[in-house]
Formats: C-alpha cells, structure tokens, sequence
C-alpha cells in the first residue's frame, strides 16, 4: 500500500466543518455548470 | 387532442411524463409504458449492493402516483413498432405485452401522435458466457434486485472474512466493451471502505479489472480536470485514489466467460489470462432491446428506426477517431424517418463511442462503450417533451429545444465510501460529455473550469442530497419542478 494522500489532505477531505463550506461550494459551482444550459452544436443555415 | 406514448419509466421515460403532464392540458393523453412499476433512483443502487440503504428507500410504485396526475400507466412492455399502422388500424402504434395481472400476456397496440422511446438499455448478460446475476459468484447493481443478491453475498463473504478466510474481491466490466465504468468504480470503494468498517480490510484482496485502457477513461477519453489548485488527469487522480486504498487494477481487459470464481479475460496486448474471486461485481455489456419494426404493409423496417438502439438525427457515417466531431451527436433526438419517435437517453443509438477504440493483438474491440448518466438522460428526455408541447401548441413542428451531449455539462458524484461523518465522494463535473477537441485543443476536449474533481466528505452529503431530492422530484411533490435534471 503506497500513502498517496497525506495526513493533512485526510484531514481536509474529512473535516465536516471544512468540508461543509465545501459542501456549499460544490452545490453552486455544479449548479451554475448544469443549469448554466445546453445547446446544440451545428449551425443551422 | 395528442396522445403522447411513452415507453419507459427510468429516468429519462419519467421525466418526459412529468414534464408533458404538467405542461399540457387535460385534453392531451399521457401514457406510460413499462414492465416495472416501480420507479427506481438507479444511483443509489451502490449503497443497497453494499447494505447500508434498503431497496425501499430507492423505489416507489408508479401506479398511485400517475393515477393522482392524470397520466395513464400500463404495466406492459413494448414489443414491436409499426410507425404508419398496419391494414386495419390507421394510426400508428407500438405492440405491447402485459406483464402482471389478469391481462398477462396480453398484446395491445397502443396508437399514439407522439412516440417516446426512452426504453434505456438491456442489461445484455448473455453476451458474457456465465456472467448471471448470483451465480458464479459474479453479482451485479443495475438493478435494485440485482444489489440486493450483491449485499447478500458480500456480507456472507465478509463473514467468512471475519471467521479467518481470506478473500479476493473482483470488481469492473463484464465485457470487453461494457460501459458504466463509473457505477463499478464507485461500487470498489463503498466496498472497500465497507471491508475496513468490518474490520476485515486485511483479509482481502481488491482488484478492479476494466476494459478501458487507462485508468478513470470511464467511457469519456478520459478527463484533464481542476483538482485542488492543479490540473490533473483523471488517470491520476484514479491511480492515486487505487493506490492510496491498496486496490490492484487489471486495465485493457475484456472479460469473456465467468466460471466459479473464475473471470477469463484477453489484453489488449493478445493474452488471454484468468483471475479468481470469491466476490465479484461486473457491469455486463448494454444493448438495444432488439425491437422490430414493420410499414403500413407488414415489411420489416427495422433499419429505419433502430441500429441496435434507436436511431435519431446523429450523424452515422462511419468514420476513423480522428474524424470525430461533436457535431456527429444528436440533438433533438427525433428519428429521422417518423418524425413524431424520439429517443432520449440511453434508448439513441449513439455516432460512435466517446473513448478511442483500441482492438487487442487478436482483433477483438476491446474498449469502452459511451456513457449516458442520468444528468444527460433527464436533459434530453425535457428536452424532447418541451418540443413536443411547442409542436402541439403551435400546430406546425418545432424544434427549438436541442441539448447535444457536446454542448452540456455533467455532474458525476461517485459515492466513494457510505456514512455522515466517514462517508466520502469524488464529486467530478465535465462540460462538455463528449470532447470538443475543436474547441478546447489544448485541454483535451474540454473546458477547465468546468471539469473539475474534488474528493471527501462534501461529496457524499452531495450524493446523499441528490438521492432524497430526485427521488422528492420524482414523487412530483410540490414545485418538484424546480429541481433541474
Ligand atoms: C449501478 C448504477 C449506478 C449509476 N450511478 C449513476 C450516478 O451516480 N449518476 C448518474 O448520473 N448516472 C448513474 N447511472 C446511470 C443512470 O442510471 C442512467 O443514465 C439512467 O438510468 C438512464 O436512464 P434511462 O431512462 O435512459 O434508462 P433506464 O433508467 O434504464 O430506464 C429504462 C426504462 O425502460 C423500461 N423498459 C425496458 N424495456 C422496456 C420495454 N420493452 N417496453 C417498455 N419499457 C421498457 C425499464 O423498465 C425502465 O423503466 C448509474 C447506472 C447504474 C447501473
């Protein structure tokens, strides 16, 4: 087993106090990228 | 007055059912179609295979619901397709089959003005030699039965463990060109952590064995993605995760036949190689469900509607990789021919795969089929039922609504470990699904920003969140429909 994520990250990943503010980051920036729309991709003459 | 037919009641099928309901009027019929009558929250699936969520929580029954909403359901499944009628009925109309009740076994044509394939896929077993559900020791999760067996037995397995046996545990694709790598890769972690929760971690061995040819490919070409400052390939952000959880990877694989314990396999370098397991959970190969269909005069015109799934305004030419374009995908997702069939979701024959194919020394593809998440599949499928309202209320085709998967984004939680405080999640957006190398050159296809990862606890309150609220927009409770897709 080889320690790819060190004791500080752990404790970034895992903190809820961290990790709840992170929690409301996530949800704007996953929303802004979703909801900000689709469309299509040829253009039509 | 339109009757809108829709056959299907996963995601994509139900959404489109909600949305044609609330949007029109009562004059217009809306039916539903399928075998199931439940509604089933298919992301949650991980955390039922892995016992730590009950089926019930993930599923409710359909009929109650669209009886209160005015939206007629019948337990049935399509069997074959006759898009202009046949010599008595003048309208067109699907050949179903009830599946429960009195009326089992009953064919109806259902005549419709609009037709909504949103069948999804077949879970295609059989294209693997002994890869079935429970048996062989080989388990799946696509379905909520499916995870049910899985948990029953991991949770013998992990008694054994507890008892002093030593375990190896197999988890990946079932087919050389499966897909849904995604849903496998969250299974391995839940597992995973659910082995050091039992406190049983040493007694296992965990291996993820997948037909892509690098790690965390997931059907998409894989990502170049924003992860914590830096910019990360999805590869490394993979290995690193596998690594950091001592679980081994066998890539470039395609699985062809499960015996007890035993996954047989060919490389992509031509060998042809054999892994044991005690427990295994493979994701088969998906595939159209081998619909027919037939003209006015009984011929069959199976090439006009389906190419294994349905075909609709993509571009089929075939053509090398290099030629791929965004453009080559759909969207509007209306059939070319009978334009009044749309197929939203994974029921759309896709152009081509999103990853590049690679065949192994022998010739065999040995590469991933494309992804349609749930994200994409609730787009595609409002998408279709808004220009079916525009075309009623109008009187004349519109299709003003279009959503290619090359030009919307995805969120894709994976579920990394289960519990509010030791729960963890890889929370990864991409915009766009299928790269625009043309666009974005230099960062492979995608925008950066955008596509982004994040791991830890966030992401499993987000998974958590998502569950209860899509299944609160599924339930039609009110404003539901202010939750977007
Ligand atoms: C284990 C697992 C985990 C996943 N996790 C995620 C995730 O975290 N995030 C995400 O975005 N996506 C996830 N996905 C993918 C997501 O579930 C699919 O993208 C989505 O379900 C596709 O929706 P659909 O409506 O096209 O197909 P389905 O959901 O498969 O629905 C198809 C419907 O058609 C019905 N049907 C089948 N045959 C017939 C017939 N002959 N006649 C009439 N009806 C028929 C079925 O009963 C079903 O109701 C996961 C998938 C799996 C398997």
């Amino acid at each position: 087993m080889t320690q790819r994520i060190s004791k500080y990250q752990r404790f970034k990943m895992m903190n809820p106090v961290i990790q709840f503010f992170k929690f409301i980051y996530l949800s704007i920036k996953i929303m802004l990228i979703v909801a900000g729309g689709h469309g299509g991709t040829r253009k039509v003459n | 007055m339109a009757k809108i037919v829709i056959l299907g009641a996963g995601i994509s099928g139900h959404v489109a059912a909600t949305h044609l309901r609330r949007k029109l009027s009562k004059e217009h019929e809306v039916v539903v179609v399928s075998p199931n009558s439940n509604y089933q929250w298919i992301p949650s699936n991980i955390w039922v295979g892995i016992g730590r969520m009950k089926s019930e929580k993930i599923l409710f029954p359909l009929a109650p619901l669209y009886k209160k909403k005015n939206i007629e359901f019948k337990q049935s499944k399509a069997i074959s397709f006759f898009p202009e009628g046949d010599k008595n009925e003048n309208k067109p109309y699907v050949l179903s089959e009830y599946v429960l009740g009195d009326n089992k076994g009953q064919q109806e044509k259902i005549t419709y003005d609009y037709l909504i394939n949103a069948t999804g896929p077949k879970l295609n077993f059989e294209a693997t030699e002994g890869l079935i559900p429970g048996e062989n020791k080989a388990y799946s999760v696509c379905t909520y039965t499916h995870a049910d067996h899985a948990w029953e037995g991991l949770k013998a397995l992990i008694e054994e463990m507890k008892a002093g046996k030593k375990a190896k545990i197999l988890i990946g694709t079932g087919h050389a060109k499966s897909t849904c790598q995604g849903a496998a890769f969250e299974y391995i972690l839940n597992v995973e952590q659910e082995l050091c929760r039992h406190n049983v971690r040493d007694m296992a061995e965990v291996t993820w064995i997948a037909n892509e040819h690098k790690l965390g490919d997931f059907g998409m070409d894989g990502m170049l993605l924003s992860y914590g400052g830096m910019t990360m390939k999805s590869s490394e952000m993979v290995e690193m995760i596998f690594e950091d959880r001592d679980i081994k990877w066998i890539i470039g694989a395609g699985v062809n036949k499960i015996e007890d314990g035993l996954a047989h396999y060919e490389t992509l370098e031509g060998d042809y190689k054999t892994e044991s397991y005690d427990f295994a959970m493979l994701i088969p190969a998906f595939s159209g469900h081998g619909f027919k269909a037939y003209d006015k005069n009984e011929n069959d015109i199976t090439e006009k509607l389906f190419k294994g799934f349905m075909l609709v305004d993509a571009d089929y030419t075939p053509k090398p990789y290099e030629e791929w374009s965004v453009k080559d995908w759909p969207e509007t997702y209306q059939n070319p021919t009978y334009k009044n069939i749309f197929a939203p979701g994974i029921a759309f024959a896709p152009p081509h795969a999103i990853s590049k194919p690679r065949k192994s020394r022998n010739g065999t593809d040995i590469s991933p089929a494309p992804p349609r998440t749930g994200m994409p599949s609730g787009i595609t499928a409002k998408l279709v039922a808004d220009n079916i309202i525009d075309t009623i209320k109008n009187g004349k085709e519109s299709l003003h609504h279009k959503g290619s998967m090359g030009n919307m984004g995805a969120a894709c939680i994976a579920s990394a470990g289960y519990g509010l405080t030791k729960g963890s999640g890889v929370s990864i957006t991409t915009f766009p699904i299928v790269p625009d190398y043309e666009k974005y050159p230099k960062t492979q296809g995608r925008q950066l920003g955008k596509t982004f990862g994040e791991i830890g606890l966030a992401g499993h309150w987000l998974k958590l969140a998502l569950h209860y609220a899509f299944i609160y927009k599924a339930k039609m409770r009110p404003f539901w429909w202010l939750i977007p897709e």
